[in-house]
């Protein structure tokens, strides 16, 4: 399974915005609660627009959220 | 299992696909039976049978899971979800494009070498190239169902 370059601290930051549930941010965002779980697992790269709709929720400049990280990149 | 609303649809449709093509199939072998001249007529009925039945399964199936899953319905795709359909749409054109290519193949090679291939398989399976266009269909449409959940269940 090919692990993603992007690595973010999505469910950190919902930790510390008042526990915020996957549901509502995916909610906000307007993607599924799916989406957002495998966006958290770094399963998925979310589209520059799903990206900074994150951070907007969250109030945080886009890299602070997510972080390009090459060294994370494994091949299937 | 936690899925989503587009894996569930995707599920419904692999699931009804296999049923009813499966009896599709096997209710073709039964007609070895039938006299020669009642086989294109049954043959017929069963493809339009199918067909009706597939149509009004996905309806019944994913009215029933719109009805229990209201807010996701509504919702429709996210990004992902068009994504994976893309990429399983690229595997099942495949599929589909190498049926058609056997068959303009076979269809060539029976006018051009007649006696090759109506020695074979053609004399004894009537309208073979309708089921093989259709063979090609179903393994396309089964091909992409199974890869999209494939995605869903990786992630992406």
């Amino acid at each position: 399974m090919a692990r993603l370059p992007i690595v973010n601290k999505v469910r950190e930051l919902r930790f510390f915005a008042d526990e915020m549930t996957q549901q509502q941010l995916a909610d906000l965002v307007g993607v599924t609660r799916q989406t957002v779980m495998a966006i958290e697992k770094g399963k998925y790269s979310p589209s520059l627009e799903v990206a900074f709709k994150i951070s907007w929720v969250f109030e945080k400049p886009l890299e602070e959220v997510f972080r390009y990280s090459p060294e994370q990149e494994v091949q299937d | 299992m936690d899925m989503s609303f587009k894996e569930k649809s995707t599920w419904i449709s692999l699931a009804s696909t296999l049923g009813i093509f499966g009896y599709y199939f096997i209710s073709l072998f039964g007609f070895s039976d039938l006299p020669e001249e009642q086989v294109n007529e049954a043959i017929a009925g069963l493809l339009l049978r199918s067909i009706i039945l597939i149509v009004i399964l996905e309806i019944v199936f994913h009215t029933l899971l719109s009805a229990t899953n209201h807010k996701a319905a509504e919702m429709g795709e996210d990004e992902r979800d068009k994504l994976i359909a893309l990429k399983a749409n690229n595997y099942g054109y495949t599929v589909l494009a190498v049926g058609v290519v056997i068959c303009i193949v076979r269809l060539i090679g029976t006018e051009m070498g007649p006696e090759v291939f109506e020695s074979s398989l053609s004399a004894e399976i009537p309208m073979l190239t309708a089921h093989l266009l259709m063979f090609s269909f179903i393994l396309s449409e089964v091909v992409r169902f199974t890869s999209q959940i494939v995605y869903y269940r990786r992630g992406y």
